[in-house]
């Protein structure tokens, strides 16, 4: 058995290497020597992500901590930061899920890139990211994760941008990059009133360090350094107010919209707040404000995705809906749930999203569903594995979403900082997503076709269809490892292995036993009653679209003022130009043009002016001639002698 | 006046007269010749301070080789006129000439006011008392174990200087040669 | 009185009076002529001029060092004019110039 040490420098390295010898190459356009270079890369990655991981279950349960350290990487006074890296029962998971998918995902994008000219630079993107992720998940302290958080950032930015000929593509990575640098820069505060408060940035020391008594005050250092890294979350794991860049990112390549923007990347900030959950906890203002936070983006964002008509930007809309379930779950202090929707989260909209790639190559690049329909017949994997998906994320049982999005709506209702209305907008949340899901298939697959008489849909290749079925599969068993206890208990004695698995990296809420206090009967009932809103939601959008396809028409008329409002997205991204953006514009303009241009650089031309003078008095001096050169040492000579003698 | 006095103030004038017309000629030709003439009085000079052997060296250094090579190259460049032997510019013309003179007048004074008392020719010394040999001998014991490092270094410069110099006539002339 | 000693009796006042003469007269030339050559023959002059000194003060002081240091600076002296005159030599062949004063674009 390899050692642990050894194990994670190849994890993280492997996919380091396939960057530099993609990256070297860039100029090729040979799909597959640079899609083997990079999935073989990840594959070891995760190869040595499943031994870990397997080391990690022999451990017991108090000690499940694999830590390595490959050398100290800055000490400044009290700031010892180690480059040193950490696999626990949460970074085990992770580095699972984002070397599995991404795995899954570099094969598919084999198939999908085939014809591009930049697949090599792609590619090496591709491992770059997988490289700064794992640095984000197992870095041991908040620096080291903030350099992953960085490098995930950018490589998010290169890779929306990536065909940056197009300017409105550029622009979207753009938009990104500028987006999270807004909560970079809060997660950076966040450090410092951290560290200030607690002298130490390690995670494990952090966790340790955090105060037993709960701050109620919203200006304590803990609720203030909390907050400060939830508005970093929310850059990242696109909450209101920073969401705006995710649909947009929509423009890169789809499996990179499948890897980075649904399953890894933006999960980052949900990630981050469960590494913390000791910190968090003792915070219940900043818990308060993400659940909050996170139920209204997930009913906003499905709403939103009600109106979409293209097939990336529902998936884009539901994936910060979804992300929102999960803040709604840390909000309520219910870690766990969070990360377990993270994790099912992952294999059905990686699934979708690669459907959905998958629908696009078939249909020659064309993304709107109005032109799609009775692609069942064309395309039978990519339907049925989307099936899958579908029934995942509307939350039908036994598929993997519907115990983690239950677990979440149950534990936003029973947990002592839960509330009837948080799990309220839960609810009504998953209703929107059933219909805006049932709405996609229903225009992408059933009914009749729209296909434009000279496209002809095709069924993706073996690479592409490969990952499809590998995810369907997850997306049916993903949520099997942590059926609820009531459920559990009726099916017969069926253990929760999720909860057990994280239960020593998870704080309790302090007054836990308000949990008990509810009766099962409860949970059934909410469990029954989501279920039905999502069923009933489902079928009335089949109707809509299936049976009586004219009908969503006259509702869109009867609702005009409404549908506007929610077609144009909230005018968010007009009110962000018009309140903020073109207002700074507006002063950095005035500041260049007055304190820049009027002063500062007259200032510089007016000491440069001086110094020219003086130059061109002195030039004369510097002709070139040597012999006046000489003349000036003779006269030199002269003057100091003269000044030696006469003293 | 004294043999010694005599010879002391012909040297000098035959020297300085001829340094005069080195740089008054105008056809560089007489000035190399006149540059010979001057090596030669020194030379003479060095005979008149009991240099025997440096005299000797100076007279095949400068007034064969060193002379030779500056005739040489008069001869290859072949100046059919020299059509401006002199700067121009009357100002730095002027400050040029009031600099040499002011530092020849500075120097001149320096040593006639300071060195008022002859120097006294010290009971110890290793070179007046000494016979014409042992003056060549005392040169080379100093030269080959005081000094010999110099002398190495010196040997090795010569030969840099050497290849150098023949690697700088061949090429075609600049940086930036072409054909 | 004074004044005949001063031009029957040689000291070492005269040999350095001499060698400030040819010193100056070689300044000279580097600072008024224009021709290249001529340029080097008044650096030799210099050269001459300090080896006067040196020989007087080696005779006068009763020390050998000084001859030493004339040996000296005439291999230097031997070894610049060998180099300068390459480089006119070659500069001579480049542009058929070995006036001083086309230095002047070599400034850049």
């Amino acid at each position: 058995m390899l050692n642990h040490e050894l194990l994670i420098a190849i994890l993280l390295l492997s996919p380091l290497l396939g960057f530099f010898i993609n990256g070297i190459r860039f100029r090729s356009s040979n799909y597959l020597i640079a899609g083997a270079v990079a999935t073989v890369a990840v594959g070891i990655s995760f190869v040595s992500a499943v031994l870990l991981f397997l080391q990690l279950v022999d451990l017991s349960p108090e000690n499940r901590r694999l830590a390595v350290s490959f050398f100290e990487w800055m000490a400044i006074d009290k700031l010892r930061v180690n480059a040193g890296f950490v696999v626990d029962q949460i970074s085990g998971i992770m580095i699972l899920i984002i070397t599995g998918v991404g795995t899954l995902i570099h094969l598919f994008s084999v198939g999908y890139m085939h014809h591009d000219k930049g697949v090599t630079k792609y590619f090496a993107y591709l491992n770059l990211f997988i490289f700064n992720m794992l640095i984000l998940v197992l870095g041991d302290s908040l620096l080291t994760m903030f350099v992953g958080w960085e490098g995930v950032g950018l490589c998010s930015y290169l890779l929306i941008g990536f065909w940056f000929s197009d300017s409105a593509k550029a622009a979207a990575g753009m938009k990104a990059f500028i987006t999270n640098r807004i909560g970079d820069a809060a997660f950076i505060l966040g450090m410092f009133i951290l560290f200030f408060t607690f002298g130490t940035l390690n995670i494990h020391e952090l966790n340790g360090l955090a105060p037993t008594l709960v701050e109620s005050s919203w200006l304590g250092a803990v609720t203030l350094g909390t907050l400060m890294l939830f508005i970093g979350a929310t850059g990242k794991s696109a909450q209101i107010p920073l969401y705006v860049w995710l649909p947009d990112a929509m423009a890169g390549p789809t499996p990179v919209s499948a890897l980075i923007h649904a399953a890894t990347m933006v999960t980052a900030g949900v990630y981050m707040i469960v590494r913390l959950n000791p910190i968090f906890i003792v915070a219940p203002n900043t818990m308060m404000v993400i659940a909050i936070i996170g139920a209204a983006t997930a009913v906003l964002a499905a709403t939103i995705g009600l109106t979409q008509y293209d097939i990336k930007k529902v998936l884009a809309y539901s994936t910060v809906s979804q992300l929102g379930y999960m803040f709604l779950a840390v909000g309520v202090g219910a870690f766990g749930a969070g990360m377990f929707h993270l994790m099912t989260h992952a294999f059905f909209k990686a699934l979708m999203f690669l459907g959905s790639g998958s629908v696009i190559h078939g249909m020659h690049e064309e993304q709107d569903i109005r032109k799609m329909g009775g692609l069942k017949k064309y395309m039978p994997i990519t339907h049925f594995t989307f099936l899958l998906g579908w029934l995942a994320i509307i939350g039908i049982p036994p598929f993997a979403g519907f115990f983690s999005k239950d677990e979440i709506l149950w534990l936003a209702f029973s947990s002592p900082s839960g509330h009837w209305a948080l799990w309220a907008a839960g609810a009504l949340g998953a209703a929107l997503t059933a219909f805006y899901m049932t709405r996609l298939m229903a225009l992408t697959f059933w009914g009749k076709s729209r296909v434009d008489k000279k496209v002809h849909p095709h069924e993706s290749g073996l690479t592409m269809t490969i990952p499809l079925m590998v995810l369907g599969l997850l997306s049916i068993v993903g949520g099997w490892i942590g059926i609820p206890h009531v459920i559990g208990e009726y099916l017969g004695h069926i253990p929760n292995y999720w909860e057990h698995w994280l239960e020593p990296v998870i704080k309790k809420l302090p007054t836990s036993d308000a949990i008990v206090s509810h009766q099962t009967s409860t949970e059934w009932a909410l469990m029954g009653a989501s279920v039905l809103i999502a069923s009933i939601s489902a079928i009335t959008a089949y109707w809509m679209y299936v049976v009586r396809p004219g009908s969503s028409e006259k509702i869109k008329k009867a609702i005009r003022p409404v549908y506007e409002v929610v077609n144009n997205k909230y005018w968010v991204d007009e009110a962000y130009f018009s309140w903020i953006i073109n207002p700074l514009i507006q002063t950095s303009k005035s500041l260049w043009y007055y304190i820049d241009v009027n002063f500062i650089d007259k200032m510089t031309f007016k000491v440069a002016d001086m110094a020219m003078g003086g130059g061109s008095f002195l030039k004369v001096l510097q002709n070139g001639n040597m012999q006046q050169y000489a003349m000036y040492i003779g006269v030199g000579v002269v003057v100091v002698l003269s000044f030696v003698l006469m003293r | 006046m004294t043999a010694d006095a005599f010879l002391f103030w012909f040297l000098a004038f035959v020297t300085v007269v001829s340094g005069l017309s080195v740089i008054l000629m105008v056809n560089p030709i007489y000035s190399a010749l006149s540059l010979a003439m001057t090596m030669i009085g020194v030379a003479a000079i060095f005979v008149t301070l009991n240099a025997y052997f440096l005299a000797g060296v100076q007279l095949i250094v400068y007034a064969g080789a060193v002379m030779v090579l500056f005739v040489m190259v008069l001869m290859l460049f072949d100046l059919k006129h020299e059509i401006q032997a002199f700067t121009r510019g009357r100002l730095t013309g002027a400050i040029k000439i009031a600099s040499v003179g002011i530092l020849s007048g500075l120097i001149v004074g320096a040593v006639t006011m300071g060195l008022k008392t002859p120097v006294v020719i010290t009971a110890s010394s290793d070179v007046a008392a000494a016979p014409t040999v042992d003056t060549t001998r005392a040169l080379a014991e100093n030269l080959f174990i005081k000094n010999v490092l110099g002398f190495e270094v010196l040997g090795v410069m010569l030969l840099v200087i050497a290849v150098g110099a023949v690697a700088l006539s061949r090429s075609k002339g600049g940086t930036h040669a072409r054909d | 009185m004074l004044e005949t000693s001063i031009f029957t009796e040689i000291t070492l006042n005269h040999y350095l009076v001499l060698s400030a003469i040819m010193f100056s007269l070689g300044m000279a030339g580097v600072l008024l002529r224009r021709n290249l050559i001529v340029l080097l023959m008044s650096i030799e002059l210099m050269l001459n001029a300090v080896n006067i000194s040196f020989v007087a003060f080696s005779h006068y002081m009763g020390k050998i060092d000084g001859q030493v240091m004339v040996f000296f600076v005439m291999t230097i002296a031997a070894a610049e004019a060998a180099v300068g005159l390459a480089l006119a030599v070659s500069i001579f062949k480049r542009f058929k110039e070995v006036n001083i004063r086309f230095f002047e674009h070599l400034k850049g």
